[in-house]
């Protein structure tokens, strides 16, 4: 499902800075400031005192469950939605007072699009040059997202996956200086999620700033410089991938088959340096420990006459800090105190 | 330019759908008919304006049928990307909403023009052909008037779909508005001559003949009977032509009141339309 997982991320350091850095001041200017931005439908807040801040050149992933505020904040910085309170700035503008200004510079994936049936792939990218007032080769577009067999193809007819593509090349023309991507991976086969990323590569290297959202960490990991993770309206974690990393770093998790165990058996499992949690179904006892605590851990057990039989270990994934944060379950592990990582709760 | 852009997609867009390739046919068949029913006898000819000014034509097609064609293909303009979500892709390009706005009418306006000049121009070739002595320029002028009423109509449909939230209001909306524009209107004219006629009630800041005036221009079918009326018997703004001067004066006010109504309803319910749809959350 994942099939970028574990992939090496691409290092902070490696940002392209060509249009990135402003003359003189060598501080990276701010492609998307959102200040205390609030947005409340009724009763319900979707988004609560949000600040996030992306700079110029940064491939930014935003992360959450669905549901969490990430397409109302992306509304929000194409004048979809208008925020309750708060001021969002995209490329040095007010997103809605000079939203044509912003959206001239941007390209944009939506979430919840749909195309225009009766019009060809071929004419929805025409329309998009023609709206942005620029004269190019549509057919190249389509080529690029590889659907350049079915351009003169009414777009009713395409699968989901070629809807997404050809909305990626609509976002494409005209060499946005920021890509606003919504789950660009939905609706994609694996292949396709793997091409989508390669595009967004290139886009980065060529100095374009992408913010893009995705539920599913395994789709963003690979490519962006720092990610956030959005949890029912509010930004719980804001950081690059390796300080993520560094967060769930040395824990380590150990499951242990064993002939009976029980609550208390654990007891002295819990007491030792190192661990952070143990669990157990009877026969088999979870623990989330440092890595150098294992054979302590083993030890313990065995101390409260537990018979062990096997274990085995896995590396704690960022799958599993992301549902942490996210909310989600499945996970356990705590929400640590991790630099330059806000968390909320 | 931006509204352009917009227009032309949404023409391309339109100009595509079944309805409008069903509503082309089924145009084109009823101005057949009609021009068949007013056939002048053997030997005899009909002249332009007899044909247009009938009241086939007149009373039955254009002020009855254009209207709900235009609300047809324009009811959901607007609402309806805004509900199917392809209004993102529109808005995710550098469009304002009041280029989609102004770029829908235009757009649908001109979708409906392919209907409405075919369903003309084809049955009119075949009798000009026959027995009937067309006057190219009278019947050409007519179908831009048509044009005139139909893109009113369209202006209308239009400004209630940006106003809207939803599909079902818009046709609720649309459904509504030809009643009251067509067979409403039409149906209380006549009590309303009987009875303001005379000189209406005390209460009335204005005469009872002025008010009525008033009535049959408000309504886009009024104002497009007069201007079309005048046009076909030759004396859209000739006032010299009409019975005594204070006739021809008036006339000539009615004349230009009669177009600046049409100009209004081209223009007023799309700002209307827009002021709702600026503040709207998509």
């Amino acid at each position: 499902m994942h099939d970028s997982y574990g992939n090496v991320c691409r290092v902070t350091d490696g940002l392209p800075k060509s249009k990135a850095e402003t003359a003189g001041s060598g501080r990276y200017m701010a492609a998307i400031e959102l200040e205390g931005v609030t947005k409340r439908y009724g009763d319900v807040t979707a988004v609560r005192d949000l600040d996030l801040t992306v700079e110029e050149g940064e491939v930014f992933g935003f992360l959450g469950p669905n549901g969490a505020g990430k397409s109302t904040t992306i509304n929000m910085l194409l004048d979809f939605v208008r925020p309750t309170s708060g001021t969002v700035r995209v490329l040095s503008r007010d997103a809605q007072a000079e939203s044509v200004a912003v959206r001239r510079r941007t390209g944009v994936l939506p979430e919840g699009y749909d195309v225009y049936e009766r019009l060809t792939g071929r004419q929805h990218v025409e329309f998009a040059m023609r709206s942005k007032e620029l004269d190019g080769d549509a057919d190249a577009v389509l080529e690029r997202v590889g659907i350049a067999d079915a351009a003169d193809r009414r777009a009713g007819g395409y699968s989901k996956g070629m809807r997404q593509r050809l909305v990626l090349g609509m976002a494409l023309v005209g060499e946005p200086e920021i890509l606003i991507l919504d789950e660009p991976s939905s609706g994609l086969d694996p292949a396709g999620a793997k091409e989508m990323r390669e595009i967004v590569r290139d886009e980065a290297e060529r100095g374009t700033t992408v913010f893009f959202s995705s539920h599913v960490l395994g789709q963003v990991e690979s490519v962006c410089d720092r990610v956030g993770i959005m949890r029912e309206g509010e930004l719980v974690a804001e950081d690059s991938i390796e300080g993520l990393r560094e967060a769930v770093g040395g824990e380590e998790q150990l499951v242990v088959t064993v002939d009976a165990a029980s609550e208390a058996d654990l007891e002295g499992v819990r007491a030792l340096d190192g661990v952070s949690s143990a669990a157990t179904d009877g026969g088999t006892v979870t623990v989330s420990c440092e890595s150098d605590a294992k054979t302590k851990v083993i030890g313990a057990l065995e101390d409260a006459g537990v018979t062990v039989k096997d274990f085995s270990t896995e590396e704690a994934s960022l799958e599993d800090l992301f549902l942490t944060y996210a909310g989600g379950d499945g996970a356990d592990a705590e929400s640590g105190d991790v630099t330059g990582t806000e968390v909320a709760e | 330019m931006s509204l352009e852009a917009v227009a032309r997609k949404d023409f391309q867009d339109a100009v595509r759908s079944r309805w409008l390739l069903g509503l082309t046919a089924f145009f084109v068949l009823l101005v057949s008919v009609v021009v068949y029913l007013v056939r002048p006898g053997e030997g005899q000819t009909l002249s332009t304006s007899a044909l247009l000014g009938s009241v086939f034509i007149r009373d039955a097609l254009v002020t009855t049928l254009i209207p709900l064609i235009a609300l047809v293909v324009s009811y959901n303009a607007v609402v309806g990307e805004r509900e199917s979500g392809s209004l993102k892709l529109l808005l995710a390009l550098p469009h304002s909403r009041a280029d989609v706005v102004f770029g829908k009418v235009v757009g649908r306006a001109g979708a409906i023009a392919v209907p409405v000049s075919v369903g003309f121009l084809l049955p009119g070739l075949v009798a000009a052909i026959g027995p009937l002595s067309l006057r190219p320029g009278t019947f050409i002028g007519y179908i831009l008037l048509t044009l005139l009423l139909s893109a009113a109509f369209v202006a209308i449909a239009v400004g209630f779909s940006s106003a809207v939230a939803s599909n079902r209001l818009a046709i609720g909306g649309a459904v509504g508005l030809y009643f009251l524009f067509v067979p409403l209107w039409g149906a209380i004219q006549f009590p309303l001559r009987l009875y303001l006629g005379t000189g209406g009630p005390d209460w009335l800041p204005i005469a009872g003949s002025e008010l009525l005036r008033l009535l049959r221009l408000i309504n886009p079918t009024g104002s497009f009977k007069i201007v079309s009326g005048e046009f076909v018997s030759g004396t859209l703004f000739a006032a010299g032509q009409a019975g005594s001067e204070a006739a021809g004066q008036y006339a000539m006010q009615m004349e230009i009141a009669a177009f600046a109504m049409l100009g209004a309803w081209l223009l007023v319910p799309p700002l209307l339309g827009l002021w709702r749809f600026e503040g709207a959350d998509l």
